[in-house]
């Protein structure tokens, strides 16, 4: 009898006590708790996959918790996109993302996602268009390849990202006034570069950290901007061609502003990790440090950018 | 050699040991394995960072296998092709020198994969930057004619299966021009099936569909008794076909150097070539010893061999290889043409640890194919709710999406039902996988026909011209073998070896 009261105090102690742990523990679990996913839309070994890859160690320090890469790519970044817009906004799933990709494939299209109401981040970094030739090509320089683009106009094919690579190179090529026959490649750089490099197209036009990134089997013509490319020497540059590609990373629309701010404090964290900023610089990155307001701010000015 | 020191080794057999599990799963692949572990590898030296990745990769494109082999399921994509006479193994009772087979042919594999790794990775990537998107699209029609020798009792029904996998792999947000298609207003449908999610529902599901169905006629999947020196003489088995074997590795390492087409490919296309080429080719998805050596050598060879273009262009062959990558990156590494000069021991002290890495597969594989096996003496009344459960998570793990689950089961019931209708999962899994290799190339190769013609971009080029012609080939023999079984049939000499259903569970 003694033994039974004793083991049922004990059982009713040891209830009382789980209780008791459990409304401890939801009132101090303080975000994050669990293992926090990180969407990548494009290909293994494109830019997107590299920032992500970049920013994990230093996001899971910062976070305390897990960060969990899945690649998600497709439709040039929008099946990602997409993904994150139905996932839930509670601050677990953030995605990676990439200005102006995540504006142009969502023009006119039913991709399901609104570029203007995902609740950003930051950016994180920067890199200026390029258009490149595999090496050994037969365009050593742009005036060559314009020249014969003008010779053969539709001849000459480009491959870039999706619909955003068509909009950005479009711009290039009405300034160079050429007509070329432009090839969309879905997955991203990761599944651009190969093409390139076997000359199955005559050029790609991308972001230029791609291009010192594989600066052995390419060979740059020309960067977008005022003025050339500290990574790239020797390259010119083209003022009236406007193009950038940012990279960043955003959470779901609605997600709280407290976990926004949090996440936003850890990747100040990650990027201003060392080894970060050592392979941000040797690719010819641009970083970036922004307030959620101020990335917010970036995408609604890309928006109005390629309005029309 | 100096470089592979003892605590690279551990690190690796660490790595091995993970990759056996990761494999073993369905719904856990080597990308997801190598990428959950990247974290830990900081803590090591690079050499044993990258060994311990290398290890888990080649493993889990060996214990893959195991699943495909005693359940029909594939643990990976890559095994697919394992199943299609491993798992008719286990129902004649030689389960276990179908798991020692598949161990010992990605052993072999391995070995052949990391040694064109070694030797001969320039010379080869040259050969595989020759593949554009023509040649893609080609290489995946040419994949599709294994329906052939899958179509069981009819090739209509065959081509009927790989059209819906076909068609299923075009649901979402299309390729290059971002267009939604077949998503009936279902949001989740945009972003596509998961191909891992779709190949555990038609193999899976049905599979546990029918234990329940035959709860009252069977007990266990199949009997087993293990049997003593059975690793010796499957090892003999195995080497006594040295053609095949060495076809199935040039094919295996060939196709992984190949950015994008991965291990899962390579199975496929060297299994096709294993009845294309095989005598006897009727045994053939009845439970042929060679038709699990020819996909699970082929699925190793690709591992190491995906890690040629990494090293040498700074593209990754697969998304382990990706993953890798990823690692590099982060301690300073830049994978590519510049790493052979400045790291060249390491890009070489990794090929060695990948060869290392199929020797430990082998040896640790061995051991534990006796305690494997005994999965199939488990009473399917557990069994089947047990492989449900595994199904259910693996669908989900995936990308934590509940949706996948429905879609996995929903495809599960639909294969089951019309499995009794005479149609095999192979076919549509088939398409599945080949779905998201031809789509985007031929829909790159129509844009690149617009500078010049259609003509000049698909049916010009060597490779081109190789790949149309085998395809035309395997298509008429087909037809010829299948037309020579009727009429021998019909005079009641032949053994209509086409006409009779797929073995395995009914």
């Amino acid at each position: 009898m003694m033994k039974s009261a004793t083991l049922g105090r004990l059982v009713l102690g040891a209830f009382a006590g789980t209780i008791f742990t459990f409304a401890a523990g939801s009132a101090m679990a303080e975000y994050p708790d669990k293992p926090i996913t990180f969407i990548v839309p494009y290909s293994p070994g494109g830019g997107s996959d590299q920032q992500a890859r970049r920013l994990q160690p230093g996001l899971e320090e910062a976070l305390g918790v897990e960060v969990r890469i899945v690649y998600k790519t497709g439709g040039g970044g929008a099946v990602g996109f997409n993904e994150l817009w139905r996932s839930k906004a509670d601050g677990y799933t953030i995605s990676n993302v990439v200005v102006p990709n995540v504006v142009i494939s969502a023009k006119g299209k039913d991709v399901g996602f609104k570029p203007g109401e995902f609740a950003y981040i930051g950016m994180t970094v920067r890199s200026v268009g390029a258009l490149m030739v595999p090496k050994g090509s037969k365009y050593g320089s742009l005036s060559e390849f314009v020249a014969a683009a003008k010779a053969n106009p539709g001849k000459l094919t480009v491959a870039g990202v999706g619909s955003t690579g068509e909009r950005n190179f479009g711009e290039l090529a009405k300034i160079l006034g050429i007509e070329t026959t432009y090839v969309p490649v879905s997955g991203g750089v990761g599944k651009m570069m190969p093409m390139l490099q076997g000359k199955h197209v005559d050029a790609g036009m991308t972001a230029s950290n791609h291009a010192v990134k594989h600066k052995a089997t390419v060979d740059t013509l020309v960067v977008a901007g005022p003025k050339p490319t500290a990574a790239l020497p020797g390259v010119p540059s083209e003022p009236r061609w406007t193009y950038t590609t940012t990279w960043g990373i955003m959470a779901p629309p609605g997600t709280p502003a407290d976990r926004v701010a949090k996440l936003n404090e850890a990747l100040y964290k990650a990027t201003a990790k060392p080894n970060v900023v050592k392979i941000v610089n040797s690719l010819g990155l641009t970083q970036m440090r922004q307030t959620p307001a101020e990335a917010k701010a970036y995408v609604d000015a890309a928006i109005k950018k390629f309005a029309n | 050699m100096q470089t592979l020191t003892l605590s690279v080794m551990f690190w690796l057999t660490v790595g091995v040991l993970i990759g056996m599990v990761v494999g073993t799963l369905p719904g856990l692949t080597a990308t997801m394995g190598t990428a959950l572990l990247v974290p830990f590898t900081f803590a090591l030296p690079t050499e044993a960072g990258i060994a311990m990745l290398g290890g888990l990769y080649v493993c889990a494109m060996f214990s893959d296998a195991i699943p495909a082999v005693l359940v029909n399921t594939p643990g990976t994509p890559a095994a697919m092709a394992t199943a299609f006479d491993g798992h008719p193994m286990v129902h004649k009772g030689r389960g276990q020198e179908a798991i020692i087979g598949a161990c010992f042919s990605s052993a072999i594999g391995t070995l052949f994969g990391a040694a064109a790794y070694l030797l001969l990775a320039w010379p080869l990537i040259n050969i595989a930057l020759k593949f554009g998107p023509p040649e893609f699209f080609w290489l995946g029609i040419f994949a599709l004619t294994i329906i052939g020798s899958l179509a069981g009792d009819s090739i209509l029904k065959g081509l009927a299966g790989g059209a819906i996998g076909l068609l299923i792999s075009s649901i979402g947000i299309s390729h290059g021009n971002e267009i939604a298609r077949f998503t009936f207003g279902v949001p989740e449908l945009r972003g596509g099936l998961s191909l891992v999610a779709g190949l555990i529902g038609i193999f899976a599901i049905p599979q546990v569909l029918s234990m329940i169905a035959d709860l009252r006629r069977k007990e266990f999947i199949a009997e087993y008794k293990p049997v003593g020196g059975q690793t010796m003489k499957t090892i003999g088995k195995v080497l006594a076909h040295p053609v095949h074997v060495v076809r199935s590795a040039v094919i295996g390492a060939f196709i992984g150097i190949l950015p994008g087409a991965g291990s899962p490919i390579a199975a496929l296309v060297s299994y096709n070539e294993a009845v294309r080429w095989g005598k006897n080719k009727e045994n053939f998805g009845k439970g042929d010893l060679r038709g699990v050596t020819a996909s699970e050598i082929a699925n190793n060879a690709a591992a190491p061999a995906a890690m040629i273009p990494l090293v040498t262009l700074g593209v990754p062959g697969s998304s382990p290889a990706a993953v890798i990558a990823g690692a590099l990156m982060l301690r300073g590494l830049n994978p590519g043409p510049e790493l052979f000069q400045s790291d060249g021991s390491l890009v070489f002290s990794f090929g060695w640890s990948l060869l290392f890495a199929g020797i430990v597969t082998f040896i640790l594989g061995t051991l534990f194919a006796p305690l494997l096996v005994r999965i199939i003496r488990i009473p399917l009344r557990l069994l089947a709710p047990l492989i449900m459960l595994l199904a259910i998570i693996g669908a989900y793990a995936i990308r934590n999406n509940i949706f996948d689950v429905y879609i996995m089961l929903a495809l599960g019931v639909f294969v089951f039902l019309i499995r009794r209708l005479g149609f095999h999962p192979g076919p549509i899994g088939l398409g599945l996988i080949l779905g998201p290799i031809i789509e985007p190339s031929l829909v790159q190769a129509m844009y690149i026909s617009d500078a010049t013609s259609v003509w000049n971009v698909f049916f010009t080029g060597t490779i081109n011209i190789i790949l149309i012609t085998l395809s035309v080939l395997s298509i008429v023999l087909v037809v010829w073998s299948r037309h020579r079984d009727r009429m021998l049939e019909r005079r009641g000499m032949g053994p209509g070896v086409h006409l009779k259903k797929p073995d395995g569970p009914e």
